[in-house]
């Protein structure tokens, strides 16, 4: 790729606190004022949060943390962002047991009788941020990233039923 | 398996290291896993609760309340990593972010950062203040470094693909740089054995070449009096002191002292040679005297009136 291609595809332009805070306001219940220390960036159809607002003038891959999605609807939060962000919700989150919370991390998609209004949930337990999920009529659907999932009990034993896995 | 052809590399080094018979016994025998606990998203006593509520088997570093040794298998998959509690670290990993010292406000640059261990490491020392920039030549390099940044809820940190030894120094003057150079790694052996099979003195003089380069762009960049930091997970002094002293011209070297870690001053002779005496200011480490890997740390301070 040559060096000015990589120039462009790497652009973040700021992006306004208000805008930020205003989605995950309607979505989260999260207070504006949660979201006051942090400058926003976007680039293409993400968003980034970083402490600081001025970098140098460099060719840049990420700045701070990647914290939305806006390429579908509805716009999507990170797993990373919630565990920030999402300990200030006060709508659309769900609460964990210890069986769901390890099928959660694993993964998985749970049955799960929630009043969250279907879409993206931040998902607890034991009043821990675990990350992001995507609840419609009764299932919530772990988007933990592939990378920090638990290894599910099944995968490790080869004889492992599926009901040893949600144990 | 080690077979004896690759551990006969190590018997060059015979003169320099104390003890040198358990120093080659010691590689053998692998290394204990280690953590650092991120007091980004938990405070250490919370974590500890934590660890001793799960019944998990851990030790403190002597040297640093953050380090833990873990007695477990795959630690990665502890449930306090995957949420960004710990990171996997290994021991003498967590000395160079300590040697650099950077503060809260600060602008930093970790020249070589993936996997981003210390640039993480780095972001929690400045209490995700300030801004720590990131740089890793290698694309494939650049999203494991992400991934780990983003899981630990780092957000003073932006991530450059530039090669370090062209890294632009347009109107940049940082307070501090840490060169983490890439190596010939012989102080991993203990971690997975067959690093040294490809050492050989051409693999070191290659990489002098390009660790020297790496080092003076590193001071070029830096604010005069700022801290440049390098260092290596080898034994090479190929790769270590000859490095440092090709830059001594513009930069004076300061001793390294941690409480708790046993080290060695750095080489002022090798090879029938004497090398600048302030060179015994560097730090080796040794896998026998800590039990831990091998490492070697120097410290810089960039020359007032250079550039």
């Amino acid at each position: 790729m040559s060096p000015s291609s990589s120039k462009k595809r790497n652009i973040f332009e700021p992006l306004d606190r208000s805008f930020v805070a205003e989605l995950w306001g309607e979505r989260f219940g999260i207070p504006p004022s949660v979201f006051s220390p942090y400058v926003f960036f976007k680039k293409a159809n993400s968003v980034w949060a970083a402490n600081e607002a001025i970098f140098p003038r460099l060719s840049y891959e990420a700045i701070g943390m990647r914290i939305m999605d806006l390429k579908d609807r509805p716009w999507k939060p990170t797993t990373s962002a919630l565990q920030v962000f999402g300990q200030h919700a006060t709508k659309n989150l769900i609460h964990l047991d210890s069986a769901d919370a390890r099928s959660f991390m694993e993964g998985r998609t749970l049955e799960v009788e929630s009043e969250a209004q279907s879409g993206y949930v931040v998902v607890f337990y034991k009043g821990e941020v675990l990350g992001c999920g995507l609840y419609s009529r009764g299932l919530l659907a772990s988007q933990i990233p592939k990378e920090r999932r638990l290894a599910s009990i099944e995968q490790k034993s080869e004889h492992g039923s599926k009901n040893e896995s949600l144990r | 398996m080690h077979s004896g052809k690759n551990m006969e590399w190590l018997d060059r080094y015979r003169d320099m290291i104390p003890d040198f018979d358990a120093f080659r016994a010691v590689q053998s025998l692998a290394l204990p896993s280690s953590c650092r606990i991120n007091t980004l998203k938990i405070k250490r006593s919370a974590l500890l609760d934590r660890f001793s509520e799960s019944g998990i088997d851990y030790q403190s570093f002597t040297w640093y309340p953050l380090g833990l040794k873990l007695n477990l298998e795959s630690p990665g998959k502890l449930v306090e990593n995957l949420l960004g509690y710990i990171h996997i670290q290994e021991e003498l990993s967590m000395v160079p972010p300590l040697v650099l010292d950077p503060q809260p406000g600060e602008l930093v640059l970790d020249m070589c950062a993936s996997p981003g261990s210390k640039t993480c490491q780095i972001s929690q020392m400045m209490k995700n203040l300030g801004r720590v920039i990131a740089n890793e030549p290698s694309l494939a390099r650049i999203a494991p470094l992400r991934s780990n940044c983003e899981r630990l809820g780092v957000m003073n940190v932006a991530i450059t693909r530039y090669d370090g030894r062209r890294f632009p120094s347009h109107a940049l003057q940082f307070d501090r740089v840490l060169v983490d150079a890439p190596c010939s790694s012989e102080g991993r052996e203990r971690r997975g054995p067959g690093v040294l099979c490809k050492s050989s003195s051409k693999r070191s003089m290659d990489l002098h070449r390009l660790q020297i380069d790496l080092l003076k762009n590193a001071l070029r960049l830096a604010k005069p009096g700022g801290v440049v930091v390098y260092s290596t997970c080898t034994y090479a002094p190929e790769e270590n002191e000859l490095v440092v002293e090709k830059v001594l011209d513009l930069a004076r070297l300061e001793s390294i002292s941690i409480p708790g870690l046993v080290a060695c001053p750095g080489l002022t002779q090798w090879s029938g040679r004497s090398l600048n005496h302030e060179l015994r200011k560097t730090a080796r480490y040794y896998p026998h005297l800590n039990d831990t890997g091998g490492f070697f740390v120097a410290k810089l301070v960039k020359k007032e009136e250079h550039l």
